[in-house]
């Protein structure tokens, strides 16, 4: 290891030297803690002011029945709450309990391991304080047996890492002898492991000789396997158990010298060998410190009890059969039934080495830190894993861990969301939660960046969004966790036979143990949906390839940076339904793949649909986890996104501008904006506001300006001349700027919708929406729409251009100025809102590149309509605002979208030439068939994109001055 | 030419921001949890992981003995694995498991 301590400060003088460490107060025996050391390591959690969840049995009253159940609750003891010694600080015990806390269902087995470490502690406390001891339980084990995954030793560990700052050893009994534990051989390299770093220099240079790496090979065997282990799995099992040399992608060997130092005789004679036939051939015997001997030393439990520190025996019951004799006075030692116990080193005077001979374990040495902690798999998981001696079980007495409960999936998830069990802790505060969420969300950050500071590390920017939209977190996660459960259940050979018994025959116990739903599937896929990552394009996209000779790297467009949140969701949900069919549907489990399929929809993993084909207004997992910066209900945050977009919009539009974004306008003029912005009704009043780049009104501190949707129709209606000219339009570039700004984009999409043509339908003046409905209604197919009648279907239509649909989805058509090298002219905006997923395609024409990341936050797909592939992008962005929806939707859409939008009268004289009658009147009738000749059957992709489709009685949206007829 | 007075304090800011950074940049793409909370966060070979391995508080491991010396260390919170160090996949994984204490780990990886 290399720190790098180049710019270290020189050495201090001898006489200022490093004074001597303090012992650590858990290093002291327990006998010797004074009341001072309590004072400084007791540390309460589950008290009134800051309960601490827990979960377990409780008598709760049905009606006039009480009935024992299972239920989440909390600990809120200031006279007796739970006291954890730790040479923590206060803030890291807390942060830690609350964010690496165990899943519900493990909570009482944490519980009574942190009682287990405390009660000596506490009774030695009671002597000091000249009380009567309140326990005498002197037992420092814990053992717990579950499913693989579970997160046992993990427990183990967070126990001792509650407590202390240091690594607490984990040691892997598989395949190994017990015997080791007390006293086992280990390989002496001398103090600076000269031989291995030699060793690993050369190995990772490349420069070690063929014949050492032959040898280096060798090291993977010396262990003999046992004769019980059978079978492929338990054979590649125990291989794995007892490999010591990896070899990389390059074919570069890895020596695992920790595992290689210590172990049995046969195994340490074996590695000796080895290495020292290696040494010889390296030419390494020759150079001083590269020592090589063999020794017998205390073994990982002797020496955990001398450095008064936890360990935690993980898979015990995956240990050498027969091979824990001699442990089982120190187990009894370990539980308290004895005072002391000494075992004798089997290994002396076998090595001729200098070894200890014996040891003896003394309840008066007993350290303050000493804690062992047993897992084990339950004996069902392999032929690996064995049934301990009765004895064993008598007197470790191990909790069995349940199966995980929805709850549990939903804990776990979170915490590898966020970082912190947020649906734990929120349904423990929930009332509390519920009345006052800001100050809990703030709670609940300050949690985690505690946490972020004992790790070293920022938060990740991607859990810092989840977390401060939390209430999106729990609603996604409960729906995820009921889904697993269900996947769990359905991949889990025995719970089918009552759960799904038609899934009998795709689904055997070789399934269960292979695909069955586990944490760490669940842990593979979202670690999965983190990165953003290149996505295959729907099957029907048309390519655009360049069919030039490939010799150079290709031109990209230009980077759009993609905040991780925004489409966290998506990417998540993505890869479970990929996964979903790689595990049942694609290896021939259709059943299961339906079912699966079928859970996915049931607990709104995507779209919510309710039973009549509408879509729910409860959120799916995707929609809650694809998280916009715009979300952010402070209004100060969403002005500093907002001003930074206009700025950056305004110096892109006028490169002459070079000023700082405080020099345009500061965050407190932006906030005001945005404050008259959000307290302006404008819905009904067809009111919007757009960017304003007008130097004078920016230097005032205005950085929006009002504008007003004058619609063509009314003038008709009311038979008066339009009162405004080009001069009076707002520009496309700021009408769909404000789009991109949080606040306003969500006040001008509630105010661009249709309010006029049912009224005049009604009294005739629009005739010809009343025959653009009519028309559409016969360029209908029976079949497209066989559930609903020509009414019905003007109705939908009336409905999306209203944006008052049941679906949730609407469209309309705006006229707005633009100027390029052809001059000043008005242009169409077609906009198409999805308000349940809160998402918007705007076909327009090209804007400045600085929007388009703001468009992404504000879930706005922009297509430039002269982009070649326009058609292909709005065809996807209409699949994606339609999806689940039943196929007529589409057909609806396109009826409101022709109630404003017909093909140019100009084009259709252009195509047909001569054939257009002089007369007037015939001409009009020519021209009406001809349009509908046109329109019929024409996709809505392409009818937005066309240039020859226009608008008639355009809305306009123009500076707001007088208000015309609206 | 002499050095201004606080330029190797800007230099040092300078460094502390750019590891800050790019950990922050490697975070965003996303984490391998491994056991007991550590978290293995992959950094392209390039400004961002020559900046995270000079950070002074970061000890740069090689090999095993290296790492399992920097996750003993309790001074040590993040460690940074260079591109060439002698530790596959399932080495980093099996000394997290043997070690429990959460770690925040940085894997060189080529771009």
């Amino acid at each position: 290891m290399t720190k790098n301590t180049k710019d270290k400060k020189p050495a201090a003088p001898q006489a200022d030297a490093k004074k001597p460490e303090a012992v650590s107060i858990l290093q002291k025996s327990i006998k010797d803690l004074t009341l001072e050391d309590y004072a400084a390591i007791e540390k309460h959690i589950g008290t009134s002011s800051r309960p601490f969840p827990m979960w377990g049995p409780q008598r709760v009253e049905n009606g006039n029945r009480s009935e024992i159940e299972t239920v989440l609750s909390f600990i809120a003891d200031d006279a007796n709450p739970l006291k954890i010694y730790s040479e923590r600080p206060y803030e890291e015990v807390i942060a830690l309990a609350y964010c690496d806390m165990p899943v519900p269902s493990m909570l009482p087995i944490f519980k009574d391991g942190i009682e287990r470490r405390g009660d000596p502690l506490l009774r030695q406390k009671d002597l000091l304080e000249g009380r009567q001891p309140q326990n005498e339980n002197f037992n420092r084990t814990q053992m717990m047996i579950g499913d693989p995954g579970h997160g046992k030793s993990f427990l183990g560990a967070l126990q001792g890492r509650l407590r202390s700052k240091g690594s607490v050893e984990i040691y892997d009994c598989g395949g190994k002898n017990m015997n080791d534990l007390l006293f086992e051989m280990v390989l002496d390299f001398g103090a600076a492991d000269a031989l291995p770093k030699a060793i690993d220099k050369r190995l990772k240079a490349g420069s070690l000789e063929d014949m050492s790496m032959g040898l280096v090979a060798q090291l993977n065997n010396l262990e003999k396997m046992p004769e019980s282990v059978k079978g492929e799995k338990a054979i590649a099992e125990w291989k794995e158990q007892a490999r010591i040399v990896t070899f990389g992608d390059d074919g570069k060997a890895s020596i695992d010298w920790a595992k290689l130092r210590t172990g049995g005789e046969e195994k340490i004679q074996g590695a000796f060998d080895i290495l020292t036939k290696v040494s010889k051939i390296e030419g390494l015997d020759n150079a001083g410190g590269n020592a090589l001997g063999m020794n017998s030393q205390f073994g990982a439990l002797i020496r955990a009890f001398i450095e008064k520190r936890e360990i935690v025996l993980d898979e015990y019951n995956k240990s050498r059969e027969g091979s824990d004799n001699a442990l089982q006075t120190v187990i009894q030692f370990m539980i308290g039934e004895l005072r002391e116990c000494t075992v004798d080193n089997p290994l002396k005077n076998k090595d001729n080495t200098s070894g200890p001979s014996s040891f003896t374990f003394k309840r008066d040495d007993m350290g303050a830190g000493f804690f062992v902690t047993f897992t084990g798999n339950k004996t069902e998981d392999g032929s690996t894993t064995r049934s301990l001696n009765k004895s064993v079980y008598d007197r470790l007495k191990p909790d069995t861990l349940p199966d995980p409960d929805v709850i549990d999936w939903q804990h776990r998830i979170c915490q590898m969301m966020v970082g912190l069990p947020v649906s734990t802790i929120y349904n423990t505060f929930k009332d509390q939660a519920d009345e006052n969420p800001e100050a809990f969300g703030e709670w609940l950050m300050w949690l985690r960046e505690t946490k972020a500071k004992v790790e070293g590390t920022p938060m990740p920017e991607l859990q810092q969004t989840l977390l401060a939209n939390w209430k999106d977190v729990v609603s996604a996660s409960e729906k995820l966790a009921l889904f697993y459960d269900r996947w769990a259940t359905l991949s889990d050979a025995e719970k089918i036979t009552s759960a799904a018994p038609d899934l009998i025959e795709e689904v055997d116990e070789e399934y269960s143990k292979k695909e069955g739903m586990s944490f760490r599937r669940i842990k593979q896929h979202l670690e999965e949906a983190q990165p953003i990552r290149a996505k295959m394009q729907p099957v029907d996209t048309p390519t655009k390839a360049e069919f030039s000779p490939w010799t150079k790297p290709p031109k990209l467009a230009e980077q759009i940076e993609e905040n991780p949140s925004l489409n966290y969701g998506t990417r998540l949900i993505e890869y479970i339904e990929r996964m979903v069919y790689e595990k049942s549907g694609a290896v021939g489990k259709n059943k299961l793949y339906s079912k699966l399929v079928k859970a996915m929809e049931e607990y709104g993993l995507r779209d919510i649909t309710l039973k009549e084909g509408e879509r729910s207004r409860q959120k799916s997992v995707e929609s809650s986890l694809n998280i916009s910066a715009f979300a952010d209900k402070d209004l100060n945050k969403q002005a500093q996104i907002a001003r930074k977009i206009f700025c950056n919009y305004v110096r892109q539009m006028d490169p002459s501008i070079e000023a700082e974004d405080d020099q345009i306008i500061t965050s407190k003029k932006f906030l005001d904006a945005l404050k008259h912005v959000q307290s302006t009704e404008t819905a009904m009043t067809n009111e919007l506001f757009v960017a304003n780049r007008d130097p004078e009104q920016l230097y005032a501190g205005q950085p929006l300006a009002e504008a007003i949707i004058k619609d063509a129709a009314a003038y008709v209606r009311e038979k008066k001349k339009v009162d405004f000219d080009l001069d009076d339009l707002v520009h496309h570039d700021d009408f769909v700027a404000a789009l991109a700004l949080p606040t306003v984009g969500a006040k001008n999409l509630a105010s661009i919708w249709d309010q006029n043509i049912r009224p005049m339908m009604r009294d005739g003046a629009s005739p010809q929406a009343d025959n653009a409905a009519a028309s559409a209604d016969g360029a209908q197919g029976p079949a497209a729409n066989q559930n609903s009648s020509g009414a019905q279907r003007r109705n939908d239509g009336l409905s999306m251009a209203e944006n008052t649909s049941a679906h949730g989805i609407a469209t309309t058509s705006l006229q707005v100025l633009y100027s390029d090298e052809e001059g000043e002219r008005a242009v169409s905006v077609h906009i198409v809102r999805n308000n349940l997923r809160d998402r918007t395609l705007v076909v327009g024409e090209k804007v400045p590149s600085k929007l388009l990341a703001a468009f992404r936050e504000a879930g706005v797909i922009h297509v430039d309509r002269n982009d070649p592939a326009a058609q292909a992008k709005v065809e996807t962005a209409l699949s994606d605002l339609t999806r689940g929806m039943p196929a007529v939707v589409k057909d609806h859409l396109t009826d409101a979208f022709k109630y404003r939008n017909t093909v140019d009268s100009g084009y259709l004289r252009e195509q047909h030439g001569s054939a257009v009658p002089k007369d007037k009147a015939a001409e009009k009738a020519f021209l009406t068939e001809a349009r509908a000749e046109y329109m019929e059957g024409k996709a809505l992709a392409e009818l937005m994109v066309t240039p020859e489709v226009t608008m008639y009685f355009p809305k306009f949206v123009t500076k707001k001055a007088n208000q015309g007829p609206r | 030419m002499p050095q201004q007075p606080g330029q190797d304090m800007t230099q040092e800011t300078l460094k502390q921001v750019g590891a800050a950074a790019a950990q922050q940049n490697a975070m965003e793409r996303g984490a391998r949890f491994l056991a007991h909370g550590t978290r293995l966060f992959t950094v392209p070979a390039g400004w961002e992981s020559q900046m995270i391995r000079q950070d002074k508080g970061v000890p740069s491991c090689e090999t095993m003995l290296e790492l399992e010396a920097a996750m003993r260390d309790e001074d040590v919170r993040v460690i940074f694995i260079p591109l060439d160090a002698l530790l596959t996949d399932v080495d980093i994984e099996k000394i997290c498991e043997r070690n429990g204490v959460t770690k925040t780990l940085f894997k060189e990886v080529r771009t």
